[in-house]
């Protein structure tokens, strides 16, 4: 049985993964670059309107923000992404791809993101906050020092999940022409009949995924302790 | 001469929409006095409380601190909080902080001390409520009564000129309880201000340099503890304090 080698040739071919290499990687890097500002916006922007939602004492205000959150959350990402890049121009709005991707995951992101760091403000008890506010603590101050640390702790592992799969759903934007790792392996792979692009690809994902999952593991261990 | 007064509450009065809590509330508390609050449950001995540095904003009637009407518009509350402390019955320590954090969190956030003068007046403060010892300790690895002793030392440290305790012993197993009133006799005999609501009648008693007898939303009484515990006169006082002193 030499079904070993055929399967490495296959896979793994060393011939075709040098010639699509830096075409992969390349876009990789574009990838790469794009979530880590997505994840950095969406959790960004998610922390803002969890505590604005917790703040906020006017109905229009959370009615809102749980309308927001409702929405993009039920929303299939890549019907978002084709309004935004095929809609827009219609009302003189032009935009390009990787702005669309961007745009339409970090505000799907933020939805998720809020989400978990709503429910983890409703677990903590009240009286963390009214004891903070008792020092002569400010709201923000309260919420900076003490609120949040615990709210983002019991949420840690819910958010840590949105951003794989947010970091997968760039593929999405292969769609409407961003030049993503997973589009540009695949058009690779095609090019060459050979699935070798998509092989390297996948050690793209795990690359980039792999240390943001050790990262929250560690965060959730020196945060577990006590 | 009479000692001057740190803390007045005026016709305080409080609604939660149909629910009058609070129907006219008056009474004083000077400096140095130890005065406690007493009566049955839902009498609004807490809501009391906690209007005293506006958790609860009134719905009506003025607390004056330090001879400053604080319930106007334009008072900075945040700046007025930081000389009244409040130490309350579930504790609320922060339990991602250690203790010595939970103590320093607002000199180092409101006062903006360094983390070496913070830490200095955080462990003296701990030292008052003898734990000094678990400075490193998370809230979680502490009993009841070490928790609460903390909470106490949280207040102390800002040096206020007033303690608020909303119940300081009633989340307590009955053995841990001393402890805590210990450090509250401690404190008072170092000159500290402390208004108390609590369920304690033997240290209401002992302690108290005046007792206030809440009963539906009113004082129903406002004494020396010698009067207000040899009270005949007042049946509903009476029916209150025998039903506790009958279970000590």
């Amino acid at each position: 049985m030499d079904a070993t080698p055929s399967l490495i040739h296959t896979f793994f071919n060393p011939d075709i993964l040098a010639k699509t290499a830096p075409i992969v990687l390349a876009s990789a890097g574009q990838t790469v670059l794009l979530g880590f500002l997505i994840i950095v916006c969406g959790i960004g922007l998610g922390i803002l309107l969890a505590s604005l939602r917790y703040y906020t004492r006017r109905r229009t205000v959370t009615a809102l923000i749980v309308g927001y959150v409702d929405v993009l959350r039920a929303l299939p990402p890549l019907v978002l992404l084709i309004v935004v890049y095929f809609a827009l121009p219609y009302v003189n709005v032009s935009i390009d791809a990787t702005l669309a991707t961007f745009l339409c995951l970090s505000a799907i992101l933020s939805a998720f993101i809020e989400e978990c760091v709503w429910s983890g403000i409703a677990a903590l008890a009240q009286g963390q906050m009214e004891a903070a506010r008792s020092t002569g603590m400010t709201w923000s101050a309260a919420m900076r020092h003490v609120v949040l640390p615990q709210a983002l702790k019991i949420a840690l592992p819910q958010i840590t999940n949105r951003c794989i799969a947010t970091i997968k759903n760039t593929a999405l934007g292969s769609v409407i022409g961003f030049n993503e790792v997973l589009g540009s392996a695949q058009a690779a792979s095609s090019d060459f009949a050979n699935p070798t692009p998509l092989t390297l690809s996948a050690l793209v994902y795990i690359a980039m995924i792999l240390p943001f999952v050790l990262f929250s593991r560690y965060l959730e261990h020196r945060t577990g302790s006590h | 001469m009479q000692k001057r007064i740190i803390l007045e509450a005026v016709g305080i009065r409080k609604d939660y929409g149909a629910l009058q809590v609070l129907k006219g509330v008056d009474f004083r508390v000077r400096e140095g006095e130890l005065v406690s609050i007493i009566g049955p449950s839902g009498s609004g001995k807490s809501s009391m409380l906690r209007c005293c540095n506006l958790l609860e904003r009134p719905t009506a009637g003025q607390i004056v601190f330090d001879g400053i009407d604080i319930t106007r518009e334009g008072v900075n509350i945040n700046h007025v909080r930081q000389n009244i402390g409040m130490v309350f019955q579930q504790f609320n320590l922060y339990p991602h902080l250690t203790v010595l954090g939970n103590v320093t969190l607002a000199l180092r956030c409101v006062k903006k001390l360094s983390r070496a003068e913070a830490s200095e007046i955080g462990m003296a403060a701990l030292a008052q409520v003898d734990m000094a010892g678990k400075r490193d300790a998370y809230p979680n690895q502490l009993s009841g009564g070490q928790k609460q002793r903390v909470g106490i030392a949280r207040a102390v440290a800002l040096h206020p000129q007033i303690i608020l305790f909303d119940e300081p012993t009633s989340a307590l197993d009955p053995e841990l309880v001393s402890s805590v009133l210990g450090v509250m006799r401690k404190l008072r005999e170092a000159g500290m201000t402390m208004l108390v609501v609590t369920h304690e009648m033997g240290f209401a008693k002992e302690v108290s340099d005046r007792v206030i007898f809440m009963d539906g939303g009113v004082v129903a009484a406002n004494d020396t503890p010698e009067r207000i515990f040899a009270a005949q006169d007042n049946e509903r006082m009476q029916s209150f304090l025998s039903r506790f002193l009958n279970e000590k």
